[in-house]
């Protein structure tokens, strides 16, 4: 057969572009495969945007696939432990007011919707703990600033599960070194000048400034914000999502720590301010905050300001850096024989992390799926634009609602975000049936889901919402076995946090002496 | 608590070491750290596994004397009952520290086997070591040099892949179950799975004689697992 996909060719040298490239290059053992060619092309002039230093569990899944180590991957990345994030002000403003999404199941999840109970146990005595914190240990281990493991856990294993928060610019060099050396992928420094069509409209080769001619089979747009292959060369519209996320605007400062010791947070921090959120995340050297806010609620100066108060006196020495946000996505990822992955594809704001997710999943699909030969490949496209359009629908679904459930009114832009009008049917479907019933895995089950009705119930519940169960006293049954649970997390609370040392301690030990791999 | 100074021969010519209270100092270990030197001895008795320092996360390797924290199997009427009893007790109270990268002897000041009148002197009147300080100095000096050897040992066989969690589910004659946690042994399967120039690497390093030690000393789990028993039925 001649028309085999064997030369893969990958344009753009971000987090997307290597990690695509390592996933394909992995899966395919392009190291000693002569029928596949991993080709990477970075461009020597366009800096990289780093987008989010936040990730999800799934990185260490990717890590392992990769054949990457622990050790190394955050010694080299600056890397520290993320173990969900922390909502603070969203719900009423004030300074208590807060609540956890971590990266944990609630105790006895999967053999008992403990939401239930809870809310009933909540309405009689409201000494009961919130939510997360009722029934999940993570919350207790978060606000103690502890590690979700110990220096004798092997590396990707846990105590707690966890994710990373990473210095992007650093992942990128150190996943370039792996690639080449240990995967197999070709690395090209050029610009790309032009792009040749063949007959059947897809992408035959590209044109460099440097390299010459660079023919494919299969081209991976990973050019960021420009979509250079997708958007700008096979013209595949830009779905803009501003009417349902609104922000539009960020501005980000890297502030070093205050003396070496500090505590680093090991979850992320998210604050609401009046048209937006402040996002805090904790490398070992130093924290990246950024503000996102809409600029039709709100100004740029008041922006900085509440910027400003937040990060505290060292900020007038701090360098800061403007992004536009264009919150949407490409109306489909892979035409002909391009696909689109990272923020060629699309971008959502950073509240839950989801640009690394969406390249891990969409270089995932691509490795494991990719087609043998030009014949097939439509149908692999299809299947794949509709996977992602789900999922980027259900992220964004996610996203918003953070914001419905606010009772904030001291900006437009809270009160605007519960417009109904501003909310996607799905949600407002959801939203109707969790006023009877938890969130359940029913209501979500599709193969290719991306947050769990756990993550669900943890932002419904965390922020205050109602459900009713009158209708349906059969959801409080088994009290006895939910009682348990409740019990069981708190003697897991006592437990892990006699055991775990400081997210700072363990970062130092790991740098010191490395984690083991069994 | 331990406090170590480095020994001189003016400051500590006249203590004396009670050796019949040396091995009371290991009474309530359940494990004590071992080197390669000393396997075909400790085979007698002791099961010989690994496991992680706690504040590093490195593997070391030890002799089990008990399966709980706090209980030493050996330890019975204020005797330690064994033929062999591990380097890193008998050195007692003495250790190795180390003054700008040069090892040096240290004692234990604080320690319950020190003396003035009676038992073994460490330097005689004229401030000269005595034959009991060369053998002490002997035993430090084979752990000094084990540790380093032990652990290009163990670097060795974790890049071999060679290690693995030891599970040890045990039920005592009281039906008191016990789960053990935080052992390795040798990876038997991954052995069998070596080729021949590994094999001989290993042959030539000298670590095929404490691979199969290791993996023949852990049929003295069962006789650690009798003497519980045994304390339990006299408890």
């Amino acid at each position: 057969m001649n028309n085999k996909i064997s030369n893969i060719v990958i344009v753009g040298g971000g987090t997307a572009g290597w990690l695509t490239a390592g996933r394909i290059a992995a899966q395919h053992r392009a190291q000693d495969n002569k029928n596949i060619n991993v080709t990477l092309i970075e461009s020597p002039n366009i800096p990289t945007i780093g987008v989010g230093e936040g990730t999800w569990p799934t990185m260490r899944s990717t890590l392992i696939k990769l054949g990457i180590s622990e050790t190394d991957f955050i010694r080299e990345c600056d890397a520290s432990f993320k173990q969900g994030a922390k909502f603070s002000s969203w719900v009423s403003g004030t300074a208590d007011d807060f609540y956890y999404h971590p990266l944990m199941l609630p105790q006895g999840f999967g053999k008992t919707n403990l939401a239930a109970h809870w809310q009933s146990a909540r309405n009689s005595n409201h000494t009961m703990p919130s939510f997360s914190a009722a029934t999940c240990f993570q919350e207790a281990v978060c606000e103690l600033g502890l590690a979700p493991k110990m220096i004798t856990t092997p590396e990707f294993n846990a105590v707690a599960n966890y994710a990373y928060h990473l210095n992007a610019g650093k992942f990128s060099t150190f996943l370039q070194k792996h690639c080449c050396a240990k995967l197999g992928v070709q690395h090209i420094l050029a610009d790309v000048t032009s792009i040749n069509s063949a007959g059947n409209g897809d992408i035959a080769s590209l044109n460099t400034a440097q390299a010459g001619t660079i023919a494919g089979d299969l081209f991976i747009d990973c050019t960021g914000f420009q979509s250079l292959l997708l958007g700008q060369y096979l013209q595949v519209p830009f779905i803009d999502c501003s009417d349902v996320l609104f922000i539009d605007s960020a501005l980000a400062v890297q502030a070093p720590y205050e003396d070496e010791d500090a505590p680093i947070a090991s979850h992320t921090i998210s604050t609401a301010q009046d048209a937006g959120w402040i996002w805090d995340i904790g490398l070992l050297h130093r924290r990246g905050i950024g503000h996102v806010y809409s600029s039709r609620h709100t100004s740029e100066e008041r922006a900085t300001e509440q910027l400003q108060d937040y990060v505290g006196k060292q900020f007038k020495d701090l360098s800061l850096r403007k992004i536009p946000i264009h919150c949407g996505h490409r109306k489909i990822f892979w035409k002909n024989n391009c696909v689109a992955v990272g923020l060629s594809a699309g971008f959502l704001e950073p509240l839950e992390a989801s640009a690394l997710v969406l390249v891990e999943l969409s270089a995932s699909m691509i490795a494991e799926q990719l087609p043998a030969c030009r014949e097939v490949m439509d149908i692999v496209a299809k299947r794949f634009n509709e996977t992602f359009l789900y999922r980027w629908a259900r992220i964004i679904d996610f996203l918003k609602l953070h914001y419905i459930l606010s009772k904030r009114t001291d900006n437009a832009f809270w009160i605007d975000n519960r417009d109904p009008a501003t909310i996607p049917q799905s949600l407002q479907e959801l939203m109707q049936l969790w006023r009877y019933q938890p969130p359940g895995d029913h209501d979500f089950t599709s193969n290719n889901e991306v947050f769990p009705a756990a993550s669900y119930q943890y932002v419904l519940y965390g922020m205050g919402f109602e459900t009713h169960y009158q209708y349906s006293q059969h959801l409080l049954h088994d009290s006895a076995f939910a009682q348990e649970q409740f019990l069981k997390n708190q003697k897991n609370i006592a437990q892990v946090t006699r055991s775990l040392p400081s997210n700072r301690e363990l970062l130092n030990k790991i740098h010191l002496h490395g984690l083991q791999t069994i | 608590m331990t406090n170590f100074v480095a020994l001189h021969n003016q400051q500590h010519q006249a203590l004396r070491i009670d050796t019949g209270l040396v091995e009371s100092l290991g009474a309530s270990n359940n494990m004590v750290p071992v080197v390669l030197s000393e396997f075909l001895r400790l085979v007698v008795h002791y099961p010989i596994v690994f496991t992680k320092n706690s504040e590093t996360g490195n593997f070391l390797t030890v002799a089990l004397l008990g399966f709980e924290n706090g209980e030493n199997l050996f330890w019975n009427n204020e005797q330690w009952q064994s033929i062999y009893t591990p380097l890193n007790i008998m050195r007692q109270p003495f250790f190795i520290g180390q003054d700008n990268g040069q090892p040096l002897i240290c004692i234990d000041t604080n320690s319950s086997a020190l003396t003035t009148d009676q038992g073994e002197a460490i330097f005689d009147s004229a401030g000269n070591e005595t034959d009991f300080l060369h053998r002490i100095k002997a035993r430090l000096a084979e752990l000094l040099e084990g540790e380093t050897r032990t652990q290009d040992f163990i670097k060795t066989l974790l890049s071999l892949n060679l290690i693995m969690p030891m599970a040890l589910d045990i039920s005592f004659a009281n039906t008191q179950q016990l789960r053990v946690q935080g052992l390795y042994t040798i990876n038997e399967e991954h052995m069998a799975q070596l080729d021949a120039n590994q094999l001989l690497a290993l042959q030539q390093q000298g670590y095929l004689q404490p691979i199969y030690t290791m993996l023949a000393s852990l049929g003295q789990i069962y006789a650690l697992i009798q003497k519980k028993n045994e304390r339990l039925a006299h408890a």
